[in-house]
């Protein structure tokens, strides 16, 4: 699974994103090399302001896409990312979470600010336009399909691709972490980027 | 479908989960040969103002959480779960998280079946139980009584702390 996964990401990566994909041994996540800079945009965030990737420079951005709605992927993804900045200690200051909606039809600004505060009160909750997002999600090669599902009170349900987005504080997209990376694994890649 | 051979157990993709009692807690049969480890239920807003729904629930939809419990076998008959309830969820249902096609994908499943012998571990992005329209706040340190239906072993329920 793993492997298609993997396999499936660097496709992706050679289409879309970078000249290059290699894996890195210096990352337990999947680096890119050389490292793009990561597409700008522009998009609500749950508190009312306006939250633009290029003015967090000096800081990890961590991209994750997904929906309120979700019981199992997405919340995961935020529960770790929470244990990762708690293993970074004060570094953890220069890390910002931005949780990214895959659902705007449901996920409000103030739905996404209860849920992504719940795990982590520094987490951000990110929506905006159909065609905002969708954009954000051909930028960084997020998959996801709104399906209805037989046989579930959940309305629909949102298949989508499961990575987090690791940006460095220079604003180069550097490294993608697959689900079911270990916190630890998370962390150290972190500490990396923000040491360089 | 391609998704049966990443779980590596026949998915049925019709039926609906039927919801069992909400008196979750009471164990109808004490010669079962089920054993429930590891339970533990993933922190979740309810969505809802001040973390309690009861009838003050605004405009926003309650949330959901999941549960998830190992279970093992020790007999030689096969059994399998049916249905899952929580007090804390207005519905519990059966799902497993597949990959399919480089996505995560939720597919609700009438049963999770638990071989003679054998066992199921439900873990993130694997089987789970989901618990939709939360009631209120799941946190850390609470515990949730998950009440599980099997096919032979009858009702039987687990304490499942939050983390």
């Amino acid at each position: 699974m793993r492997r298609t996964l993997v396999r499936w990401v660097m496709g992706l990566c050679c289409v879309l994103v970078a000249p290059a994909v290699l894996q890195s041994a210096q990352f337990a996540g999947q680096a890119l090399v050389p490292p793009p800079p990561a597409m700008d945009f522009t998009l609500q965030a749950s508190d009312g302001s306006e939250f633009k990737l290029s003015q967090q420079r000096g800081k990890v951005v961590l991209l994750s896409f997904g929906y309120t709605f979700c019981p199992d992927v997405c919340p995961t993804t935020l529960m770790e990312l929470s244990q990762v900045r708690a293993r970074l200690g004060d570094a953890a200051k220069r890390v910002q979470m931005a949780f990214i909606t895959l659902d705007p039809e449901r996920d409000t600004p103030e739905r996404l600010g209860i849920y992504t505060k719940a795990f982590d009160p520094t987490f951000i909750g990110l929506t905006g336009s159909a065609e905002q997002l969708a954009q954000v999600r051909t930028m960084y090669g997020v998959i996801a399909e709104k399906e209805a599902v037989a046989g579930t009170s959940a309305g629909y349900l949102i298949a989508h691709s499961a990575y987090t987005y690791v940006i460095d504080p220079e604003g180069r997209l550097r490294v993608l972490f697959p689900f079911g990376l270990s916190t630890e694994e998370m962390a150290d890649d972190i500490k990396q980027l923000l040491r360089s | 479908m391609r998704f049966t051979h990443a779980v590596g157990v026949p998915i049925v993709m019709c039926g609906l989960v039927v919801i069992g009692q909400t008196s979750a807690g009471h164990i109808g049969h004490r010669h079962t040969t089920i054993q429930l480890e590891n339970a533990w239920a993933r922190r979740a807003p309810s969505m809802v103002q001040g973390g309690q729904s009861s009838q003050g629930r605004g405009a926003m939809t309650a949330g959901n959480g999941a549960a998830y419990v190992t279970i093992s076998n020790h007999g030689s008959e096969a059994d399998a779960l049916l249905s899952a309830s929580a007090d804390v969820a207005t519905t519990a249902e059966l799902h497993a998280t597949v990959e399919q096609d480089g996505k995560m994908v939720m597919r609700p499943l009438p049963k999770f079946d638990v071989p003679a012998g054998g066992k199921l571990e439900m873990k993130p992005g694997g089987y789970h139980i989901m618990l939709l329209g939360l009631k209120q706040d799941l946190k850390p340190g609470e515990t949730l009584n998950v009440g599980l239906s099997f096919e032979k072993a009858g009702q039987m329920s687990v304490e499942a702390p939050v983390k």
